[in-house]
C-alpha cells in the first residue's frame, strides 16, 4: 500500500508542470540548457542503481551540433585501465584511489533513444578527448545524432541506465548501508559556442563542469533510509508492501545533483533568518564597504537541513553555527543565497564522500573526538558551503581552471573563519587522539598557513594549469587552493579592503549562473580597481616563479673621525699678499668631532624571479636607537639595492614591506632585521629539538 | 618476599648507583647536541636577526616552516647525517647497556666512569650477540601480535561508527606494548645472567627462559608496575610543561631544566627496572 504525503503534493504538481512545460515561465526554456527528469532506485543488497528518465538538452549556441558528449564518470572506477586509475597508480604520496575485487564501480546506458524513438546507442562511442589519449577510458561517451541540433532547438534523450556504486570511489561510495551518490547519471558536457563540446575525461585531480539545469529526481530507497539530496523534497510516497519509499526532489538552475541515503542519519531542520543573523549595524557597515544600500544586501531566509550521523549528534550546534556564519558572510559579501534550501551532510561513515560540494548540498565530515579550539569541522563546513558560490553559482570550469573555484573559495573561507572564529589550532592527531591534548599546537589563521605551505610548489607548476596536467596531486592541491588564495590575499592588501570587496562582489554578481574564465576575473579586477593588473596575473598565475624580496644585510660602522667635519691634515695656508692666513678655528682640535656618526648600509635583494609590476614599490622602514624612523622605497626591479644612512645612532630594526602587503613572498622571515633577534624563541626551539633527539636516543637505548 | 620489597630493593640499588644515569645522560646529551648543531646553526643564520614584534605577521612556528622550506636542498644531506648518527648511537647503546648492566650488577657499591666504560668494553660483544639472538624472539612477538590483534581488526573492519575503530586501534597499541614488555624480560634476564653469572649468551637465554617459565607473571607484573609509574609520571610532567610559557627567559630556563630532569628520570627508571629484575632473580633463582 502506498502512503502519500499530501501536504507537499500540490506545490509539487505545480513545480513539475513548470519543468515539463517550461514555456509557462517566460525565458525559462531559453536560459536553461538542460532539463533532467530522472527516476532512480537504490538496491542496497547489490550496491547498484537502476535508473531511467529524460534529458532535454537545448542548443544555446549558434552552431549546428551533430553530436552530444556525455560524462559517464563512474566508469573511472571500472578497472585499472581508466585514466583516473592510471593516474592514481602513478602517485607516490597521495594515492587516493585503489579498489579491491568487488569494490569497482561503473555506469552502463542500456537504452538511449530520441523522442521519436530512434536508437542512439549504435552510434555511441567512447572517446578520449584529453592528452595523452587513453583508448581504454570510458568516462566520455560521444553520441552521433541522426541530424544535427540546430541553434535554439532541443534534443530529448530517453535514457535507461544501470550503475554499480564504487565502494570508495572518490567522493562517492558506500559502506554497509550508508550511501553517498554523486556523478551517478549521464551528464552532457558543456557546448561552447564556436569551440565545441567541453567534456573532459575523469581525472584523478579534476573535478567537474556542467551546464545549469533543472532537476526533477525521484529516489527510491528502503523505507528506513533517511535521504538527503540537492534541492527541495517535494513529495514522498511509501510502498509499505515492498518496504520502499520514493522521495521526489526538485531544483532549478543548478548544474549537478547528488544524494545520500543511510539508516543512520538524524535529520534536523533549522531556519537561517536574514534579519536575525545580521545586525543593523553590520548591514550598514557592509553596505558602506560595498558602496550599496542596505536593501541591496539584505539576506533572505533559507531552510537549513542537517543530516548528521547518530555518533556525531552532540556536534549539531557546531555544525549549524559554522553553516550560519558561512551563509551570513558569503551572502553579505557576494550576494544572497538564491535557493530555498541548503543541505549539510555529515557523510555516511567510510564512504569517502566528505569535504565535497554540490549545488544546494554539501558534505563536511567530522570525528567523535574533537578539540574546541581546532576549527574542524567548522573549516570544512564553511569551505564546502562556500563552493555554492564559487562553482555552484559562478560555475567556472573545474577541469581547466580549478583555481577559480578552489582558490577563490579558499580565500573566502579564510575570511569567514577569521571573522567568525579567529585563529584555530592545527588539527593534528595521533591514533585519533588530538595532539593538542599533549602539546600546545600553534594557533594560525588559514591565510597564514596557506601562504606558507604553498611555497614548495611555487616553481613546479603555474596556478593556471589544467587539473590533470599538474606534476602531482600535491602540486595541484597546493597551487589551486593555497597559492591561488595567497595571491588573492596579496591583491586584497595591495588594493585595499574596500576596492577588493567591490571587485569580488562585482565578479560574483556579474557571473552568477554563468561560466567565467580567468580573463573574465582579471577584467573585473582591472575594471573595478581602475588599475592594470595584468602583470600580476601574468607573473603569479600563468607562470611558476617565486617572489622573494629580502633584507640581506645591515652593516653599521662608525664613520672615521678624520672623515668627519671639514678639518683635515693639510698645513695652514700661508698668507698671500693682501690675504689672511687660513688656520684652524680657535679652540677646535684638528680631526676632532663632538658627535659619533654611524654609517649604515642596508642591502636589499631580489632572490625571486618575479619583479614588481609598474607603479608598485617596496617600502623599507628603519627604526633607530633614538626612536627615530626613516622610510625609503625601492622599485624592486634590479637584483639588489643598497640604501645608506648616516646618523649619530645605530639601526635598531628594519622591515621590508612593513605593512605586510606582499603575503605571496615565499620567505617573509628574511624581510626584517633586528640587532637583537628572537633569541629566546630560537633557544626554545633548539631546546625542544634537543629534548626530542634525547628522547629518541633514550628509547633506542632502552630497546637495545 | 612480597613484591614491594623487590621494588624497594631495585630502587635502592638504582639510587645508590645514580651516577650511572648521569654518565648516560651526559653521553646522550653530547650526541644529541652533535645532531642538533646544524639545525641550530641554520636557525640562527636565518632567524637570528628576525625583528620580532608584539603582533607578528605570523606565528613563529610558520617562520620555522619557511626556513625549512627555504633550505630544502640541505634536507637530504641532513637526513643522511641523522641516520648515520642514529646507527652509530645504536651500536653505542649496546656498549652503554653493557656498562650499565655491568655496574648495576657489580657487588661494589661505588661506581666510576672508568669502571663503567670498562664494563661496557667487557660485555659489548656478548650484548651485541644477545641482541642478534633476540631477533627471532621479535618475529615470534610479531606473529603473536598478528594473531591476537586479528579479532580487533575484524571488529574494526565491520564497524559502522568510529568508536570501534578507535578502540580497536588503541587496544592494538596496548597489546603490542604488553607483548613487548613480556618479551623484553627475556632479553633483560639473559643479560643479567651473562653479567652476574658469567654465562655464555645462548646458555643465558636458555636459563632465562627456564626461569620465566616458573616466574613469568610475577616478574612481568613488577615490570608493568614500573612501566605504569613511568607513564603516570610522564603524563604529569607533560601537563606541567604545557602550563609553562617558554616566551619569557625565566619560563624557558625552567622548561630546559625540566626537559633534562625528565631524561634523567627515564634513565633512572631503566636502572630501577634492571635493579628490580636482578633483585627478583637473585632471590628466586633457586626456586
Amino acid at each position: 500500500m502506498k502512503k502519500r504525503n499530501k501536504s507537499k503534493t500540490i506545490p509539487a504538481c505545480l513545480f513539475i508542470s513548470i519543468l515539463l512545460f517550461p514555456g509557462l515561465i517566460p525565458g525559462l526554456a531559453q536560459e536553461r540548457p538542460v532539463i533532467y527528469n530522472l527516476a532512480v532506485e537504490l538496491l542496497p543488497e547489490t550496491a547498484s542503481l537502476q535508473a531511467k528518465g529524460t534529458i532535454i538538452w537545448t542548443n544555446l549556441s549558434h552552431d549546428y551540433v551533430p553530436d552530444i558528449h556525455l560524462h559517464l564518470y563512474w566508469n573511472a572506477f571500472k578497472n585499472e585501465l581508466s585514466t583516473l586509475a592510471k593516474e592514481a597508480s602513478q602517485e607516490k604520496l597521495f594515492r587516493r584511489f585503489k579498489a579491491e575485487k568487488g569494490e569497482w564501480g561503473w555506469i552502463k546506458i542500456t537504452s538511449l533513444t530520441t523522442s521519436d524513438g530512434q536508437d542512439l546507442l549504435p552510434a555511441a562511442v567512447f572517446i578520449s578527448p584529453d592528452e595523452p589519449p587513453n583508448p581504454d577510458d570510458q568516462t566520455v561517451l560521444r553520441v552521433v545524432l541522426p541530424q544535427p541540433v540546430a541553434p535554439g532547438q532541443s534534443l530529448t534523450l530517453n535514457i535507461d541506465f544501470q550503475a554499480k556504486v564504487p565502494k570508495n570511489g572518490l567522493r562517492t561510495g558506500y559502506f554497509q548501508n550508508g550511501f553517498f551518490i554523486s556523478q551517478w547519471f549521464p551528464k552532457p558536457g558543456v557546448y561552447e559556442d564556436g569551440r565545441g563540446w567541453n567534456c573532459h575525461e575523469y581525472h584523478l585531480n579534476s573535478e567537474f563542469y556542467a551546464d545549469f539545469a533543472d532537476f526533477l529526481v525521484k529516489i527510491t530507497v528502503p523505507k528506513d533510509f533517511v535521504v538527503g539530496a540537492c534541492g527541495q523534497e517535494v513529495e514522498k510516497t511509501e510502498d509499505l508492501a515492498a518496504g520502499r519509499a520514493t522521495y521526489t526532489y526538485a531544483q532549478e538552475n543548478i548544474h549537478d545533483f547528488a544524494w545520500t541515503a543511510s539508516p543512520r542519519f538524524i535529520k534536523i531542520e533549522r531556519w537561517f533568518k536574514g534579519e536575525e543573523e545580521v545586525t543593523p549595524e553590520e548591514y550598514q557597515q557592509i553596505a558602506a564597504l560595498l558602496g550599496l544600500t542596505v536593501q541591496d544586501i539584505k539576506l533572505p531566509d533559507v531552510r537549513m537541513i542537517l543530516l548528521i550521523e547518530k555518533q556525531h549528534k552532540n556536534q549539531v550546534e557546531r555544525h549549524f553555527r559554522a553553516l550560519r556564519a558561512a551563509m551570513k558572510y558569503y551572502g553579505l559579501w557576494y550576494g544572497p543565497y538564491p535557493y530555498q534550501t541548503i543541505t549539510l551532510v555529515d557523510p555516511p561513515f567510510r564512504t569517502g564522500s566528505g569535504g565535497m560540494e554540490y549545488p544546494t548540498l554539501f558534505t563536511a565530515g567530522t570525528s567523535v573526538i574533537l578539540q574546541k579550539d581546532v576549527l574542524s569541522p567548522e573549516g570544512v563546513i564553511i569551505h564546502e558551503f562556500g563552493h555554492n558560490y564559487w562553482y555552484g553559482l559562478v560555475a567556472s570550469n573545474e577541469f581547466e581552471e580549478a583555481w577559480l573555484d578552489e582558490g577563490i573559495n579558499t580565500y573566502s573561507t579564510s575570511k569567514v573563519s577569521a571573522i567568525a572564529y579567529g585563529a584555530g589550532r592545527l588539527p593534528l592527531k595521533i591514533n585519533g587522539l588530538p595532539l593538542g591534548w599533549l602539546i600546545k599546537t600553534p594557533a594560525v589563521y588559514d591565510w597564514q598557513l596557506a601562504r606558507t605551505i604553498s611555497v614548495p610548489v611555487t616553481k613546479l607548476d603555474p596556478i593556471i594549469t589544467p587539473s590533470w596536467k599538474f606534476y602531482n596531486s600535491a602540486s595541484y592541491t597546493l597551487n589551486v587552493y593555497q597559492r591561488a588564495a595567497a595571491s588573492l590575499y596579496t591583491l586584497e592588501r595591495l588594493l585595499g579592503e574596500k576596492i577588493w570587496a567591490r571587485v569580488m562582489r562585482t565578479y560574483h554578481q556579474r557571473y552568477r549562473f554563468r561560466h567565467p574564465r580567468t580573463e573574465d576575473f582579471i577584467q573585473v579586477v582591472n575594471e573595478v580597481s581602475g588599475q592594470d593588473l595584468n602583470w600580476f596575473f601574468q607573473e603569479f598565475f600563468y607562470q611558476a616563479k617565486d617572489f622573494d624580496y629580502a633584507i640581506s644585510s645591515v652593516e653599521t660602522k662608525l664613520k672615521p673621525e678624520q672623515a668627519q667635519d671639514l678639518i683635515d691634515e693639510l698645513p695652514a695656508r700661508t698668507a698671500e699678499k693682501g690675504r689672511e692666513a687660513i688656520r684652524p678655528a680657535a679652540g677646535q682640535k684638528k680631526g676632532s668631532s663632538k658627535q659619533k656618526i654611524y654609517e649604515t648600509a642596508i642591502t636589499l635583494r631580489r632572490y625571486g624571479e618575479i619583479q614588481l609590476g609598474p607603479g608598485f614599490s617596496l617600502k623599507l622602514k628603519v627604526e633607530f636607537e633614538d626612536g627615530s624612523t626613516e622610510w625609503r622605497e625601492w622599485d624592486g626591479q634590479s637584483r639588489w639595492h643598497r640604501i645608506y644612512f648616516e646618523k649619530p645612532v645605530k639601526v635598531k630594526r628594519a622591515w621590508l614591506d612593513p605593512e605586510g602587503l606582499w603575503l605571496i613572498d615565499t620567505n617573509l622571515s628574511n624581510n626584517s632585521y633586528s640587532r637583537q633577534g628572537p633569541g629566546t624563541r630560537i633557544l626554545g626551539v633548539t631546546a625542544n629539538l634537543l629534548w626530542l633527539v634525547q628522547d629518541v636516543l633514550v628509547t633506542c637505548f632502552g630497546w637495545l | 618476599m612480597i613484591l614491594v620489597n623487590f621494588l624497594k630493593s631495585g630502587f635502592n640499588r638504582a639510587v645508590s648507583k645514580f651516577r650511572l644515569s648521569l654518565y648516560l645522560w651526559l653521553i646522550m646529551f653530547i650526541i644529541s647536541l652533535i645532531i642538533i648543531v646544524p639545525v641550530s646553526f641554520e636557525l640562527r643564520a636565518n632567524l637570528g636577526h628576525l625583528a620580532w614584534t608584539e603582533k607578528p605577521l605570523m606565528p613563529f612556528e610558520l617562520n620555522l616552516i619557511e626556513i625549512l622550506l627555504a633550505n630544502q636542498n640541505l634536507l637530504a644531506s641532513y637526513l643522511v647525517f641523522i641516520i648515520t648518527m642514529l646507527l652509530l648511537s645504536a651500536l653505542l647503546s649496546v656498549f652503554l647497556n653493557g656498562g650499565l648492566f655491568g655496574q648495576m650488577l657489580s657487588p661494589e657499591t661505588g661506581v666510576s666512569f672508568r669502571n663503567f666504560l670498562l664494563a661496557g668494553c667487557r660485555h659489548f660483544w656478548q650484548f651485541l650477540l644477545s641482541l642478534i639472538i633476540f631477533i627471532p624472539f621479535l618475529l615470534v612477538l610479531f606473529l603473536i601480535f598478528r594473531l591476537l590483534s586479528a579479532p580487533l581488526e575484524q571488529w574494526s573492519a565491520r564497524a559502522v561508527t568510529e568508536w570501534p575503530v578507535l578502540l580497536a586501534s588503541w587496544l592494538s597499541v596496548l597489546l603490542l606494548a604488553l607483548l613487548w614488555t613480556a618479551f623484553r624480560l627475556v632479553l633483560d634476564l639473559a643479560r643479567i645472567l651473562v653479567v652476574a653469572e658469567s654465562k655464555k649468551v645462548i646458555a643465558a637465554y636458555l636459563s632465562a627462559l627456564r626461569f620465566l617459565s616458573r616466574h613469568f607473571f610475577r616478574l612481568w607484573g613488577l615490570y608493568l608496575l614500573i612501566a605504569l609509574a613511568v607513564i603516570l609520571i610522564s603524563a604529569g610532567w607533560l601537563l606541567l610543561v604545557r602550563l609553562l610559557s617558554p616566551a619569557s627567559p625565566a619560563g624557558l630556563m625552567i622548561i630546559l631544566i625540566l626537559y633534562q630532569a625528565y631524561i634523567l628520570f627515564r634513565l633512572l627508571a631503566r636502572q630501577v627496572l634492571i635493579g628490580v629484575e636482578y633483585s627478583y632473580f637473585s632471590v628466586r633463582k633457586e626456586t
